[in-house]
């Protein structure tokens, strides 16, 4: 027994010696903060899966690396679409040789070229009701005859042969797509990675394992999955020929990401996407350079900055900051079928007046971010930097409203119930400086804590009473948080404040029918108007992330609907050998 | 008994599963889908059909084979549990034996050895945890942060400092159990007709009461390790492990059923494993087979 | 009838440790009727992080509000937790423990199978399983711990029962025409009683640290409540910027409280434990 004993101590021993792991070759380990659940595009609704599908596959579109505002460009099509008069029609040009990665699920294991009929296929796929792609809404209703292909999919009435009148391959290079309604938006649907391309042998041979085993035409191949834990990414050896940009944003120039201009991507030969949930050890393997680029907790700002300037001793150290404004914003909701609150207008005021939302900026956002002013946020056309919100936070104010309300002092006032989006520390404590800030209004809330799934189910059935809340845009256009309050939408659609206005309804539908521009930016301020008037909720703030890397890694440049991001990437090894040293 | 209490919590599967842009239709049809619109008694039915066959289908989260989730993290948490398992095991017993054999003359060793054990014990595992990895994978550099490699010999760097962690943990209970085995056995009285022979103490402890005193630290000791198999999410989180409590603990947080049903079903299988494993250690260490 | 052994119980280490439990109960009394510790949930944000000082002596956390008073208001939360599930895990463990020991067969068959079926779901799944049924909440909290903790003292329970129901003493006890009411209760009872102590503080014990993992998993107490969980999962990224006092602070409170009644629970169990008696005068 006691020989076993030796035995262990001294294999310990041997294996702590031994542990350094050196990867060969141009690697970044990049870092992902949450688990992947699955490596379909077509439901892949989110930063975390995208930024693996983006790798892998490719769609028509994609946003330009460097440029900001950020601007579509063509992908996989060989230039922007031609579109009719209109603006129903759409007929777009595929590129030529465009091959699928190599897999087993084709003839010799060589992938194959990229036909209009792919994209058929795979638009099917998103429309198939066996599928139940999260990605379907940005299709449902849109084209001509891919809801009756829906239906009758699901009543069996109709195979992938069947034709849908609106989906149409000319030849097999070219795309005819029939709109049912003219659709600013439709441009950006086909950069996002739910219509990206996939092969029918692939999908066929692996069947409901096709989530994974992702195989598209992108600059990664998927190498590794280990759930939980990482995703290898190595160079796929037949990508299309793509050059480095060779322009961008002033920011860009002026970080020299224009250096690398002309290089064929990508430009690294394998990428590590480290999964690390925790906080702690994600923020401590950035410190220590096991990660080339990582996220600052909340707790750590000060860690980092001084008076909102990076300290002299982290920037010694090589350490930079990257700031990222999102076109996101994070509100409170009302549930306006709740009983008293719905009813009740100078009540929700009164909550809105007592909410000191530059100390919530203060303390969550580190002063990073806008105070929210309307559900616009900036970098999206129609924000207006000068517009104010009508109530801002004064105590008093709030204990008027609160008297006006019927409830002076919070006088026979209910507990409201409510629900945090999460168990997370980061959620309890805001909503614990919350119900501090409301109690010396006289208002008095009850904090519920949930799994996303428990709040997901008490907001879509309109059980919530209040509740946190952010919402990031899907598409560059302000038209996607005007959305939210069209009464169309109401839970369990993306309307969970079930906020319900004639005339919001009507200017809403009327600016659906306009080009973007002043016109239509005009109704949408007086949308804003009237929600701010109504108060169905509280905006916020708008959020930007501060994002830190090592100077050793080039070109680091994240923006959050650009997907493809990982093949601009690379890691100047002699600055990392130096730099690592002063960790 | 979780298949009930499931069913009436957690969250909408078919809401969920809807995204944020759900329409009523989408959410009706994805509840027939997963059978969520059958009665409870026949969701019961394929619950229990599944168990037998073994075969739990997908999850509603991942959407991929929930048995080669399940087989995918075996690996990890067996890794992870059974080292440290076992380096907790022989120092638990070295220093139990020490402490009774330093019972009499030396009594101070044992009161002290007691007190600390208690005093390990008093400090919660997620402290253990936040404060080891900050100071020894990052403060001193001795071991990496966080970070698993699939292959078998990779993985091992990884997994020391998550193992002194555990060992840590399950050293103050241990050595206590063992403690008051050894004692039990001391008092025996074959201990003292040994004595009175003149065996030496080295062997007495060493052999005889070592042996005896296993069969009731082993009903104890081996049970323990289907919970710790299942039970290691924190470790498994802090340290980037992609072990059964991680999956177990996201099947829980998102509602996914199925995967809940079958860790039910995976927790009684290792329960009735180890329990006969148990018993077979019984059979070599049984007092009453050797001895006397 | 075991009485208290008065030796196991007149050291000084278990006179030390109950002094300091009646100290903790102290403190939340205190804590409870509002003389300690009131400002808990005042937010301040300019002390956010402030460290240790004369007017906030164990500093302040990320909303500015003051560690000590938070961690006083802990104290009572953990006791409330301590408390509750440890009695309702008795009670259940030892009546259905004695039901099944005494009357065997088919009840036996039954509870045999309750314990087996609840020990071989992983505790974690359980756990989550009864506190998402009950949702969140002090009270629920302790439900949950209480109707999970039970098996081990129900087993021991059943085993004495089992050891004891044949002994000469129930035997006459039976030939007397007692009812098996009384008998359970006169005779067997008290024999398997210092199990139950024993394993009340083991609860006890168990239901204070199971709380910060409960905490860290979003099912503990509800938001607002300052328990030492809440504190210590706050603090789990605070470490690596020089706050040590949330941590250390939440640590040491239950550290002592711990430790002391994990010092108290080994005198008792020297004291009343008939086999450990014996292990005093050994070798």
């Amino acid at each position: 027994m006691k020989l076993f004993l030796v035995l262990f101590l001294s294999t310990l021993l041997l294996v702590s010696c031994t542990s350094k792991k050196e990867p060969q070759g141009d690697v970044v380990v990049s870092v992902l903060d949450s688990n992947i659940p699955h490596l379909d595009p077509i439901h892949s609704m989110n930063k975390i899966s995208s930024t693996i599908n983006g790798s892998i596959f490719e769609g028509l579109y994609h946003y330009h690396y460097l440029k900001r505002p950020i601007t579509i460009e063509p992908a996989l099509a060989s230039a922007m679409p031609e579109v009719s008069k209109d603006g129903k029609k759409y007929t777009i040009q595929i590129k030529k040789g465009i091959l699928f990665q190599d897999d087993d699920a084709f003839a010799d294991g060589k992938g194959r070229e990229v036909t209009a009929k792919d994209f058929i296929y795979s638009w099917k796929r998103l429309a198939d009701p066996k599928n139940k792609a999260l990605g379907w809404w940005m299709f449902d209703g849109l084209i001509v005859g891919l809801n009756e292909w829906r239906d009758q999919m699901r009543n069996g009435e109709a195979t992938y042969e069947s034709e849908v009148k609106g989906l149409k391959a000319l030849d097999s290079h070219t795309l005819e797509i029939q709109l049912t309604r003219e659709s600013f938006q439709f441009i950006h649907f086909l950069a996002t990675p739910p219509t990206m391309v996939m092969a029918k042998e692939v999908v066929d041979k692996y069947g409901k394992d096709i989530v994974n085993h992702p195989v598209g035409t992108g600059p990664f191949v998927l190498e590794k999955w280990v759930r939980n834990s990482e995703v290898v990414l190595t160079k796929n050896p037949t990508y299309r020929e793509v050059y480095y940009p060779s322009e961008g944003s002033e920011v860009a120039k002026k970080k020299g990401f224009l250096k690398s201009e002309g290089r064929r991507l990508p430009l690294s030969d394998k990428i590590i996407v480290r999964i690390i949930t925790e906080r702690q050890p994600l923020w401590l393997a950035f410190l220590k350079g096991e990660l080339d680029h990582g996220i600052i907790p909340k707790d750590n700002y000060d860690q980092v900055f001084k008076n909102n300037k990076l300290k002299k001793d982290v920037a010694d150290k090589g350490i930079n900051i990257h700031y990222l404004p999102r076109p996101d914003v994070t509100f409170i909701a009302f549930n306006m079928e709740h009983p008293v609150l719905g009813k009740n207008k100078n009540l929700r005021k009164a909550f809105a007046a007592g909410l000191d939302k530059e100390a919530i900026l203060a303390t969550f956002y580190n002063h990073r971010g806008l105070v929210a002013q309307s559900p616009i946020p900036p970098g999206l056309k129609g924000y207006d930097p000068n517009y104010k919100h009508p109530i801002s936070y004064d105590l008093e104010a709030a204990k008027k409203y609160l008297a006006e309300a019927g409830y002076p002092e919070g006088k026979d006032l209910p507990v409201f119930d409510y629900e945090m989006s999460s168990t997370s520390t980061w959620s309890r404590q805001y909503g614990e400086l919350l119900k501090d800030l409301w109690s010396q209004v006289g208002i008095n809330i009850k904090l519920n804590a949930n799994t996303w799934p428990q709040f997901d189910k008490k907001i879509k059935t309109k059980k919530a009473t209040m509740f946190d809340m952010a919402w990031n845009a899907d598409y560059p256009d302000a038209e996607n948080f005007m959305q939210l309050f069209y009464s169309k939408n109401i839970s369990p659609g993306s309307n969970n404040f079930n906020y319900v206005n004639r005339t919001y309804d009507e200017l809403y539908e009327k600016a659906l029918t306009l080009q973007p521009g002043p016109e239509r930016y005009k109704i949408f301020r007086k949308m804003v108007d009237i929600i701010n008037e109504d108060v169905p909720g509280i905006f916020v703030v708008h959020r930007i992330f501060r994002l830190t890397y090592h100077d050793w890694l080039e070109n680091y440049y994240e923006y959050p609907i650009i997907y493809d991001h990982l093949q601009y990437y690379f890691v100047d090894k002699e600055k990392k050998a130096k730099l690592i040293k002063k960790l | 008994m979780t298949f009930l209490i499931f069913n009436v919590v957690g969250g909408d599967p078919a809401l969920q599963l809807a995204g944020k842009y759900a329409t009523p239709e989408q959410v009706e049809s994805i509840r027939h889908e997963l059978g969520l619109d059958q009665s409870l008694f026949h969701q019961y039915l394929d619950f229990v059909k599944q168990t037998a066959t073994l075969d739990w289908g997908r999850s509603w989260q991942t959407q991929s084979k929930i048995s080669d989730m399940i087989l995918s993290g075996i690996g990890p948490s067996l890794s992870l549990t059974v080292p440290a398992f076992l380096i907790s095991f022989f120092i638990s017993i070295m220093v139990a034996l020490f402490s009774v054999s330093a019972r009499g003359a030396l009594l101070v060793w044992d009161r002290a050895i007691s007190i600390f054990c208690l005093a390990l014990m008093s400090i919660s595992f997620l402290v253990y945890i936040i404060s080891f990895q900050y100071l020894f994978a990052f403060h001193f550099r001795w071991f990496p942060l966080n970070g698993w490699d699939d292959s078998l010999m990779g993985r091992w760097g990884y997994l020391v400092l998550p193992w002194m962690i555990s060992v840590v943990v399950s050293l103050g209970p241990n050595i206590l159990i063992f403690r008051t085995a050894f004692l039990d056995e001391v008092i025996q009285d074959y201990v003292r007709t040994a004595q009175a022979k003149g065996v030496s103490r080295m062997i007495l402890f060493g052999r005889h009461i070592l042996k005896n005193a296993m069969v009731p630290v082993i009903t104890i000791v081996v049970l323990q390790i289907p919970f710790l198999i299942t039970g290691n999410l924190l470790l498994e989180a802090f340290f980037g492990i992609p072990g059964l409590g991680g999956l177990l603990i996201q099947a829980i947080q998102n509602a996914d059923f199925p995967v809940v049903k079958a860790f039910t079903v995976v927790g009684s299988i290792l329960y009735l494993f180890f329990n006969l494993v148990a018993d077979l250690l019984y059979l070599v260490f049984d007092p009453r087979v050797e001895l006397r | 009838m075991m009485a208290f052994t008065p030796n196991g119980l007149r050291r000084p280490s278990a006179i030390i440790s109950l002094t300091i439990i009646v100290g903790y109960i102290a403190l939340a009394l205190f804590a409870a009727s509002g003389w300690l510790g009131m400002d808990f949930a005042s937010t301040n944000m300019d002390l956010s992080y402030h460290p240790p000082s004369a007017d906030h002596w164990l500093g302040t956390d990320f909303l500015g509000r003051d560690v000590l008073s938070r961690a006083i208001h802990g104290t009572k939360i953990a006791l409330l937790v301590g408390f509750f599930a440890a009695t309702i895990a008795t009670f259940i463990g030892l009546t259905l423990g004695s039901l099944a020991g005494f009357f065997g067969g088919w009840v036996d068959d039954l509870v045999v199978w309750l314990y087996t079926t609840v020990e071989s779901i992983p505790y974690i799944l359980l756990i989550s399983a009864f506190a998402f049924s009950l949702g969140q909440g002090l009270s629920n909290l302790f439900i949950a711990l209480g109707l999970t903790g039970w098996v081990k003292l129900c087993r021991l329970t059943r085993g004495e029962f089992l050891r004891h129901k044949n002994r000469e003493y129930v035997a006459a006890a039976q030939a007397l025409g007692t009812s098996s009411f009384a008998q359970i209760f006169k005779h067997i009872l008290p024999n398997v009683l210092h199990i139950a102590y024993i394993q009340y503080s083991l609860s006890f014990i168990f239901a204070v640290k199971v709380e910060v993992i409960l905490s860290y998993l979003g099912l503990g107490v509800e938001p607002g409540t300052p328990s030492w969980g809440i504190m210590i999962n706050d603090a789990k990224a605070e470490l690596t910027r020089g706050v040590w006092w949330n941590l250390t602070a939440a640590t040491l409170f239950m550290f002592v409280l711990i430790l002391a009644v994990n010092i108290f629970t080994d005198s008792l169990r020297q004291a009343l434990d008939p086999k450990s008696k014996s292990q005093v005068a050994s070798v």
